[in-house]
């Protein structure tokens, strides 16, 4: 008991059930992707030790904030931004699509937001790892 | 004492909601040491998780309602370990009530058969691999998990639950010490169990839950 080291891992799971942050996505999409925090951050280009931090973040607003909203989340834990959109996206896009989801909101945030932000951002269409997860986004 | 000027801008911070990560770094700042707080004033011998999860509900109330907070009147984290101590007190008085008026009624072992009734009462709607989808989702630390495979397996003897915590508990507990913390980590992941399952039969019954 007395080597008990707090962690901000058990923070993020008690912030799974608040519908304004990151953490319920989030371990929705990694539990459905079968993705350890290892290989998420792998996805996203940071470190492990940043997966319960993102996770404590919130939602980005919807467009005109989206983007900068994904850009200080990804400045704050080092990852790529471009990767984080597409988690971010592919993470709500399954929430909403999921028997869990309690309310209607990130559905259709989700539905509206893809359209306006993926010519903001200027994704490439080359090299994408993630297609399936933008098939999921447009169903 | 009123809020640090650091804290004061947390606060503004998070009223403001326009800052994805305002919350995520108050954490990071705050977290370990209100968790060392309120084990401090908790006394060490308190279940180190009781503990953290009282933090973890002040914060994320906190999060929830910052108005709530006055920062003229009140440091910050003076406040979360104020309000994260309150949590724990109430939540080990509860368990004191209940270990008081147990064994039978409250029994952990009774309350999840009761729990496996109430779910077959369901036309036994959750089938094996969903219990254990809700028991995967709610359980990532390990001992925690370990003891909720003891229950769902009707593990009545002491001993292998005592086993289980050895590692976070101080050497040289007397014998009837060991079977109390078990009995009381038994009764903390039963309640946290039932709480999730209860959560899920909620969406099944409203029809939230393609079963």
């Amino acid at each position: 008991m007395n080597d008990f080291t707090p962690s901000l891992n058990r923070l993020a799971l008690l912030a799974r059930e608040r519908p304004h942050l990151l953490a319920g996505p989030l371990h929705l999409y990694q539990e459905q992707e079968g993705l350890a925090d290892e290989q998420l951050a792998a996805m996203l280009r940071c470190e492990p030790e940043a997966i319960p931090r993102l996770a404590l973040c919130e939602r980005p607003r919807p467009a005109p904030h989206f983007r900068e909203d994904v850009e200080r989340i990804a400045a704050y834990i080092h990852a790529d931004m471009l990767q984080l959109t597409r988690v971010i996206r592919a993470a709500e896009s399954r929430e909403a699509l999921s028997p869990r989801q309690k309310t209607a909101g990130p559905t259709l945030l989700a539905a509206r937001d893809y359209d306006e932000t993926e010519s903001e951002l200027e994704e490439p269409r080359a090299a994408d790892s993630t297609g399936s997860e933008r098939a999921d986004d447009t169903q | 004492m009123q809020a640090t000027p650091q804290e004061y801008q947390f606060h503004q911070r998070l009223t403001a909601r326009d800052d994805p990560i305002a919350f995520a770094e108050l954490a990071e700042w705050l977290y370990s040491g209100l968790v060392q707080d309120v084990r401090k004033r908790a006394g060490y011998q308190a279940d180190p998780i009781l503990v953290e999860e009282a933090v973890g509900q002040a914060l994320l109330d906190y999060y929830d309602q910052p108005g709530r907070y006055n920062p003229e009147r009140l440091r910050l984290s003076k406040y979360l370990v104020m309000s994260a101590y309150r949590d724990f007190l109430n939540a080990s008085a509860k368990e004191r009530r209940v270990q008081a008026h147990q064994v039978s009624l409250f029994d952990p072992a009774f309350q999840f058969d009761e729990l496996i009734e109430d779910l077959k009462s369901l036309d036994e709607q959750m089938a094996v691999d969903e219990l254990w989808e809700v028991i995967d989702e709610t359980f990532s630390d390990p001992v925690d998990r370990g003891i909720v495979e003891l229950i769902v397996n009707h593990e009545h003897n002491p001993e292998p639950y005592i086993q289980l915590l050895q590692p976070v508990q101080p050497v040289g507990l007397p014998g009837d010490e060991q079977v109390r913390l078990a009995r009381r980590a038994q009764y903390r992941v039963a309640r946290r169990l039932r709480r999730h399952l209860e959560q899920w039969l909620a969406r099944a019954h409203s029809g939230g839950d393609a079963l």
